[in-house]
């Protein structure tokens, strides 16, 4: 009892720690070759994705990464490769956040993974549809959600209607004439 | 002894570049090795061996110059070119093999593959692969005239029909249980592969036991080489 005790203690005391770094609902935009899209993040309720993702804008990563996955009704991927499909995304891991109570609805973004559950690092993806099976369910987790697409969804629309086929090492989803994001900077109204 | 491994150069007309850098390396270092493995995605596309293009011709024909010269080809399939049969076989008189293929080079065991079997978080593509390797789905793709075929890979709607609940967004990449699963299965430390364009050496701990996985990478903008001689494996790059 005492070990939970200390463990509850401990993870309360990440997530507090983690919070008083993370703004509550920081902005980044987008620039695409397709147009801007602007998402406000949920910095308290994903405060450990939302500070490896802002760490990612800040540093430059995604510029010049594209759009490769691009699946209609689904969702479209992006922040691993550059044009030619060339992996950009380093190995690495992030804790899992899928279980911060916000779902995988239409217009929302959310990290990537490989099956393992904390294996994100930096492929993002925005929902183009209520997607529930990827939500946690009680034996298996889910994909973290950790923002909304404010500003841009005309952007995400004509993005999913991009043409696709096999690519590289993908068998298909590829937009023949690449997505790119040109920038994505982290910025606030006003400003 | 020198053997060379390469793979994922996803040859197309469009791309001259990379057709260049690779007719130079077959007319060039690759005279010099003991034989040359191609571990898939030589080609971007491949709809069957009676495809006429100029560009895949030539790349065949170099292909059968090196070979000529005494230096063994082996080939196996990628995701890309997995209908390349055994007339390209007979044209370049390279060696297929199947995926995956075990190899002792100076008495070291190594397993080969292209390394998209591996990508089981993938399950939706899985799917997929396990149809289109499938030999009746092959013949009865190749009983389509060549440009029915060619519309067929350029909309590939074989992927769209199977897609179904098991769309995921994964991170496209080799999974580390199905890598040692197959390591363990063919009793090896060794495995060497391609697909990902991540190249790399990695090094891992299994029951005690040092086991390496080496990552071929593509030849979009530069060509990635595996040179394994009596110093063992290097993965090299060789400039544009």
């Amino acid at each position: 009892m005492k070990t939970v005790f200390a463990l509850s203690f401990m993870v309360l005391s990440t997530l507090a720690v983690a919070q008083q770094d993370v703004p509550a609902h920081p902005y980044v935009r987008f620039e695409t070759t397709e147009g801007n899209i602007v998402v406000e993040l949920d910095g308290r309720r994903a405060p450990l994705t939302v500070k490896n993702f802002l760490a990612l804008v800040d540093s430059g990563y995604f510029d010049g990464t594209i759009f490769h996955r691009v699946i209609p009704g689904f969702m479209i991927q992006g922040g691993g490769y550059t044009p030619g499909l060339k992996s950009k995304e380093p190995d690495g891991e992030l804790a899992n956040e899928s279980g911060n109570g916000l779902r995988n609805l239409r217009g929302t973004i959310a990290m990537a993974r490989r099956s393992d559950p904390h294996t994100a690092v930096a492929q993002f993806y925005i929902n183009l549809a209520d997607n529930p099976s990827l939500d946690p369910q009680p034996d298996h987790w889910g994909y973290a959600v950790f923002g909304v697409v404010i500003e841009g969804a005309d952007t995400v629309e004509r993005i999913a209607e991009s043409p696709t086929g096999p690519a590289g090492q993908f068998s298909k989803d590829v937009p023949i004439v690449p997505v790119v994001i040109k920038k994505a900077v982290r910025f606030e109204y006003g400003s | 002894m020198t053997t060379l491994f390469i793979s994922d150069l996803h040859l197309e007309s469009a791309r001259p570049d990379i057709g260049a850098q690779f007719l130079g390396f077959l007319r060039g270092v690759a005279r010099s090795a003991d034989a040359l493995y191609i571990l898939g995605d030589l080609f971007e596309s491949w709809v069957g061996d009676d495809d006429p293009d100029e560009h895949y011709a030539t790349v065949k024909r170099a292909l059968r110059e090196l070979a000529d010269s005494g230096v063994p080809l082996f080939f196996m399939h990628g995701n890309r070119d997995f209908m390349i049969g055994q007339r390209f076989a007979d044209d370049t008189s390279a060696t297929l093999l199947t995926d995956p293929h075990l190899l002792k080079i100076d008495g070291v065991e190594v397993l080969l593959s292209h390394g998209d079997a591996l990508c089981t978080d993938d399950t939706e593509y899985q799917a997929f692969r396990q149809m289109t390797r499938n030999p009746a789905w092959q013949a009865m793709m190749l009983q389509k005239t060549l440009a029915d075929r060619q519309v067929y890979a350029r909309q590939a709607r074989a992927a769209s029909q199977q897609r179904g609940a098991t769309m995921s967004p994964v991170i496209a990449d080799v999974n580390q249980a199905a890598v040692e699963a197959l390591m363990v299965q063919y009793g090896v430390n060794r495995l060497l592969h391609g697909h990902t364009h991540r190249p790399a050496v990695h090094r891992f701990m299994r029951d005690q036991e040092r086991m390496t996985r080496i990552v071929l990478g593509d030849w979009y903008e530069q060509g990635s080489v595996v040179r394994w001689d009596s110093n063992g494996p290097r993965l090299e790059v060789l400039k544009r």
